[in-house]
């Protein structure tokens, strides 16, 4: 037998998937262990082995593959943990990671003036200076460099970030200060921008490049500890780390560039979906959400191809930092269970953005908080049961939510319920406004496609945000718990090469361009080769470039019509295709304008043989529910069947009210809604979007 | 609250929000200017049927207040208003800011009635004006500003363009294809919030949104009057100046009368005494004298309250015709009305809203669109020569301290309050013949105080091959931002040429200057006023300014007074507290710091 493993290392917890030659999954979920990933590893693959009766390193010795995910980068980040790191950056433009793009989420809002992920006192200027042709304007200076490099050295930094301007055109000089380094300090990491992302726009590849230095000290230890602990426990098999790409590598890849290790984990969830998606749906468009302690994720998956954006915020948008790397596009919405609900001077009912996170938690928790929030108006409404929560670990103060939400109810002149349904509604409008923005900034409309949503709490506010959204279908993974570890169950092999080169469709470079292309897959397939000893069931390479019409300033990254693009044919089919994916995006196109072509890019895929997917066994007993009461907005307390999703066989329908409990989540099914168990063993829901629910009133 | 439902207002308020969002997000993604797409200088909104401004989610706060005279033009002058129209507006006599503003206007119809209009407005590239800026300060009129204009002209007809007013534009602007692509990417922000507001309405019923609207009126009114309730009665007449220039060798002082009268819960803002209209581009408009107090008055109190019509019940806005800083009679020109004096407004409104009352208000802001901001054109020879003309945002001067939080760096200037986006050093080499030598942040140009206004920076640019024109429009020369209850003054805002022999020559504040190849143009740009006491500022944030190089050592002793221990590695600095508080001892008995 040779299992599949892997690994999602959250904040809090740490998932484990084992799947088998058969497609079974087993899930295991443990306490992340943060001085050690590997004890939080091996507990959770100890209960995932419960089920297959294997200790956890009898699971290891029979591995063949480990896909490992982690937040580890992205805390370090957000908690100010990574390596003290140099900037080294062309003399005269010292503030580049201060000044950022500018932009400000309100006008008026009171908001700090966020700080530079490298300060000042660790920034050097490099005397040198290309110009945007590439020619050189002022030659480099190397003592300009020494002085740097034994400056840095003394101010006990442990990294070197290297971005001069106009690198990516002509990177000499960058080179030239890389061998410096080495010289001077061979033990010193160092990241040179235009081997990690070259692109145009100095703040975007400055703060790449800040990000990843700072990350290599701190990865590369915990990468190797991770390896020699899974060695120690007796793992042969390939370990591969998820990327932010929504593919994964292997770990010397990961040491190399281990900014590709940010939101990793998140990444994987859209990759599940659209597995799912495909199986149970018959489905390539989905909304893929899912949803943290905290926030509330949101991936888009359009033709059975996930998203992609360039615009990763660590801290926000405009005012954290830009990872400027392309990456599989998952917004966080601040929004969770926590979100605390509260009357604005004006008396009107708000949620959020304040919240009771964890600690204290909301009321109901019994740990201190008294600020009514999401969860506690879902206890109160009858949706989650005080001695069910999180499989009866956490006993639920019901009395505490109720007086919570007095503090809301008195003042609306509302019951408690009706007040706890109200933040309800509101709770999910926020979410519906930021999904709505999210996917019409794609040109798609989120009424024509379906939802899969994932995380403990999604089950509970999904039926109403879909309604709201216009969503008919909702897909509810029975391992909605570990959504992104079983996306990085069915995960390529996934890395892109990329060089830029400008030329313009109407005086364009077809012998520049096919050389890039010729470079850029010779790079690809000795990437490819490299992989062989694991096995690859199917190897394939694209090429694309980022363009835009003249003028314009953001590019679209537009896979190439041809592998070559000969002069004349190639240009105007490149056009063509341009127009085409400009109209989808933006909702129109512009006949007749040439485009401006930026970065030439190969992207190379290597599968590897994930597990097949396995229908729902039929359970010994069959469909047992229990009735209770549950309230709804309009309606009020009504009966509602309650039912543990364990006992339900493939194609059993249920008729909203209902709800369905999962160990790991629980489904609200509204009335008029339909819950369907699918062949794979997953819940379909079926909304009846015709009356938004914020007009259902007593 | 009777009636209406809780929960729906706030369900339907965050949707129309969210649908101006979507507008926003479809024009910057779409925009082919650098003025629109990488500076962001461009706002949506929503107005109801019968005009008033109900939502306008993060737009520029100048363009976006008074949004609601631009549709009241449209529905004056046209009496068959039908499904498919757009219109193209840019008049500032008739509500615009001013002519480079263009606004699309596209009614939205529910059943056969106009239930709301949904407005872009972006400022163009170049708009026709006899020089190529779209700022002309020293036009005497109208005519010799030039700008072509559009009183609410239809662009669209049953979904379809109108070709003649399409070939004027592309006969008199000087970049067609960027000012087409920019209007093509504003009808399409436009026709978004049109399909999006007629979806809602549709889902919710009409009644039900025209209900709705009154509600969320009402309820703004509410919170702006609960804010002016908490402040205390009060009256002050505060006095400003922008620079002198040309027809104006003293300056132009600005004079606003503000009244708080907490029991009635209204604010007065009284522009009625200012001098008369100047032969000189630097009027206001009406909308932007009146939405520049309101900026002013908005940064003074609770951010959170919503910003449309219910809100401006409670505000009374005095203006007198013929005035720089009221109504403007024709043909005097307006063409620089979105930014000097409208700056010079909106500072000292927050100015002394933060003097008469503690804990409102804010210090100036610095103002103006100086050289780190230049309309700059010539001919491009990489491009055959064709000839280039847009605005650089370059530079980035500093916003002004509040009773709580430091200035905000990236400001932009007092009518953006931070939104706009700032060039890529690189974008502009790629677009444009353009050289930027310099960018960094310039040490000691902050007005200090217990909070600090942000530090400016110091810009140098030029043309590579060719020579480049470059026209701005200085403030904070002479007259710097300024500070409030004990905070300082930001430093000045200097222009300056840089010549090949690396010596610098002085630059008129506000000029239309030619830049050889091997010249340079430079500014020294302000910094933001400071808020109460520096020498009452936490050492370690004084500290950080250091390592920061927002501030020197010298100032750090001088002004804050904080002294650093002599003895320390690199990188590092740490507090002298002995001698820190024996410094701010010393200083304050000579009268303080700032």
């Amino acid at each position: 037998m040779a299992y599949r493993i892997s690994v999602d290392t959250g904040g809090t917890f740490t998932d484990v998937v084992v799947a088998t030659d058969a497609g079974a999954l087993h899930i295991g979920k443990a306490l992340t262990s943060h001085e050690r990933a590997f004890t939080g590893i091996e507990e959770g693959l100890a209960r995932a082995g419960d089920g297959l009766g294997l200790t956890a390193r009898e699971l290891l010795a029979d591995a063949d593959v480990l896909t490992y995910g982690t937040t580890r980068a992205t805390n370090a980040i957000v908690e100010e943990k990574t390596a003290r790191t140099a900037f080294f950056t062309t003399a005269g433009f010292p503030d580049i990671l201060l000044l950022r793009e500018g932009g400000k989420p309100d006008p008026f809002a009171h908001i700090p003036f966020p700080r530079p992920y490298i300060p000042r006192q660790l920034t050097w200027e490099i005397k040198e200076r290309m110009d945007s042709e590439g020619d050189v304007y002022r030659p480099l200076d190397e003592e300009s460099v020494l002085a740097a490099i034994a400056a840095a050295g003394e101010s006990g930094c442990e990294a070197i970030a290297v971005c001069l301007l106009w690198a990516t055109v002509n990177p000499a000089h960058e080179l030239r200060v890389g061998e410096l380094i080495t010289e001077e300090l061979p033990e010193m990491p160092f990241t040179l921008a235009h081997r990690l992302n070259p692109v145009v726009r100095e703040y975007r590849r400055a703060s790449s490049t800040a990000i990843d230095a700072s990350l290599k000290p701190l990865m590369q230890d915990y990468i190797e500890q991770l390896d020699d602990d899974l060695v120690a426990a007796g793992f042969g098999g390939h370990l591969l780390l998820a990327t932010s790409y929504g593919g994964s590598w292997r770990p010397d890849a990961m040491v190399e560039k281990p900014i590709y290790s940010v939101g990793s984990g998140p990444s994987m969830a859209p990759v599940a979906a659209v597995t799912y998606a495909e199986a149970d749906l018959q489905s390539s468009d989905v909304i893929v959400c899912d949803t943290g302690g905290t926030t509330f994720d949101v991936g888009l998956i359009s033709g059975g191809e996930i998203n992609f954006t360039a615009e990763t915020w660590l801290g926000g948008r405009w005012i954290g930092h830009i990872t400027g790397l392309r990456s599989v596009d998952v917004k966080s919405i601040g929004a969770g269970g926590g979100s605390i609900a509260w009357l604005d001077p004006g008396g009107l009912l708000r949620v959020g953005p304040k919240s009771a996170g964890a600690d204290p938690g909301p009321a109901c928790y019994g740990l201190g908080g008294n600020a009514p929030t999401v969860t506690d108006a879902a206890v109160v409404l009858g949706y989650l049961e005080p001695e069910h929560f999180l499989g009866g670990r956490l006993a639920l103060d019901v009395e505490a939510a109720r007086t919570a939400l007095e503090q809301i109810a008195g003042p609306l002149d509302m019951s408690i319920e009706e007040a706890a349904s109200a933040a309800f509604v509101v709770a999910a409008e926020n979410i519906v406004a930021a999904i709505r923005e999210i996917t019409i900034a794609q040109g798609i409309d989120p009424r024509e496609i379906a939802i899969v949503a994932g995380g403990g709490a999604s089950g509970l506010t999904i039926d109403p945000i879909a309604r709201e959204l216009g969503c008919r279908h909702v897909l509810v993974p029975s391992t909605a718990g570990a959504l992104s570890a079983c996306g990085a169950m069915y995960s390529d092999i996934v890395s892109e090469f990329s060089s830029t080169h400008y030329t313009e469709t109407r005086d364009f470079d077809a012998d520049g361009v096919n050389g890039v292309l010729s470079a850029l897959e010779e790079q690809a397939d000795a990437w490819l080769e490299e992989l062989s000893d694991l096995g690859p069931t199917a190897t394939s390479t694209e090429l694309l470039v980022e363009a835009r019409y003249r003028s314009q300033v953001w590019e679209l990254p537009i896979v190439l019509p041809h592998r070559r693009l000969e002069a004349g044919s190639g240009p105007r089919d490149l056009e063509e295709v341009f127009h085409d994916e400009h109209e989808r995006v933006f909702a129109f196109r512009e006949e007749g304008q040439y485009l401006e072509c930026l970065v030439w890019k190969c992207r190379a895929r290597a599968a590897l043989s994930s597990p097949p997917l396995e229908g729902r066994a039929s359970p010994e007993h069959g469909g047992e529910s229990e009735s209770s009461r549950a309230y709804f907005r309009g309606r009020g307390f009504v009966a509602v069947t309650r039912h543990d999703g364990a006992t339900l066989r493939a194609g059993t329908e249920i008729a909203g009210p209902a709800i369905v409990r999962e160990p790991t989540t629980t489904v609200v099914v509204l009335p008029g809604s339909t819950l369907r168990v699918t062949a794979l063993g997953n819940y379909l829901l079926e909304v009846d979007t015709t009356v938004p629910t914020a007009m259902e009133t007593s | 609250m009777a009636g209406f439902d809780p929960v729906l207002l706030s369900v339907l308020a965050n949707r129309l929000e969210s649908i101006v969002r979507e507008m926003e997000n479809t024009l910057l993604r779409t925009g082919r200017s650098g003025v629109l797409n990488m500076a962001r200088d461009f706002s949506c909104a929503i107005i109801t049927g019968d005009n008033r401004l109900i939502a306008s989610a993060e737009g520029l706060p100048i363009h976006v207040i008074g949004m609601e005279y631009l549709a009241e033009a449209m529905t004056e002058l046209h009496d068959d208003i039908a499904p498919g129209d757009a219109f193209l507006h840019n008049d500032p006599y008739m509500g615009n800011t001013h002519p480079a503003d263009h606004v699309i206007l596209v009614p939205v119809f529910i059943g056969g009635k106009h239930v709301f209009t949904a407005a872009a407005k972006a400022h163009h590239a170049d708009c026709g004006n006899s020089q190529p800026t779209t700022y002309m300060p020293y036009a005497r009129d109208v005519y010799e500003e030039g700008s072509l204009i559009f009183p609410a002209v239809r662009v669209h007809r049953d979904y379809e363009e109108v070709g003649d007013i399409i070939r004027m534009c592309r006969r008199r602007i000087r970049v067609p294809d960027q000012w087409y692509g920019d209007f093509l990417a504003q009808v399409g922000s436009a026709r978004i919030g049109e399909a999006r507001l007629a979806e809602l309405t549709e889902r919710y019923g009409v009644d039900t949104i025209l209900e709705f609207i009154e509600e969320w009126f009402d309820y703004s009114e509410r919170r702006m009057q609960h804010v002016l309730q908490q402040m205390p009665a009060g009256t002050i007449v505060a006095e400003g100046r922008h620079d002198p220039f040309g027809p104006a060798p003293d300056g132009i002082p600005v004079t606003i009368k503000v009244t708080v009268e907490p029991e009635e819960g209204m604010i007065e803002l009284d522009l009625t005494d200012n001098i008369d209209n100047l032969p000189a581009g630097l009027n206001e408009s009406r909308t932007c004298a009146m939405a520049s107090v309101m900026i002013g008055l908005f940064n003074s109190i609770d951010p959170d309250i919503p910003h449309n019509d219910g809100t401006f019940r409670r505000i009374k806005i005095k203006l007198r015709e013929g005035s720089i800083a009221g109504i403007p009679t024709f043909p005097h020109s307006c063409s620089v009305a979105t930014t000097n004096v409208a700056e010079r407004l909106v500072v000292t409104t927050q100015r002394a809203i933060a003097d008469e009352w503690d804990g409102y208000g804010l210090a100036e802001g610095s103002c103006a669109i100086g050289p780190g901001f230049a309309v700059v054109s010539g001919n491009d020879r990489r491009r055959d020569g064709n000839p280039y003309v847009n605005q650089k945002f370059l530079g980035s001067q500093g916003g002004p301290a509040g009773a709580e939080l430091d200035g905000w760096l990236t400001f932009g200037n007092s009518v953006t309050n931070g939104l706009m986006f700032r060039d890529s050093v690189e974008i502009d080499e790629q677009k444009y013949p353009v050289r930027i030598t310099e960018l960094r942040i310039r040490e000691d140009s902050e007005g200090a105080g217990r909070r600090r206004g942000a530090p400016g920076t110091r810009v140098t640019y030029g043309p590579k091959w060719d020579t480049m024109t470059a026209a701005y429009c200085t403030d904070n020369h002479f007259f710097p931002p300024k500070g409030t209850r004990g905070g300082g003054d930001g430093a000045s805002s200097i222009p300056f040429k840089l010549l090949p022999d690396g010596s610098e020559e002085p630059l008129e504040p506000i000029a239309q200057v030619d830049l050889a190849p091997g010249e340079l143009l430079g500014q020294l740009l302000s910094g933001g006023g400071g808020y109460g006491d520096p020498l009452e500022r936490e050492p370690e944030l004084v500290r950080d300014d250091v390592l920061a190089q927002f501030v020197s050592e010298e100032r750090a002793r001088d002004v804050y007074g904080v002294v650093f221990a002599q003895d320390r590695p690199a990188g590092e600095l740490v507090v002298d507290e002995q001698a820190t508080s024996a410094r701010r001892k010393e200083l304050r008995a000579q009268g303080g710091g700032a």
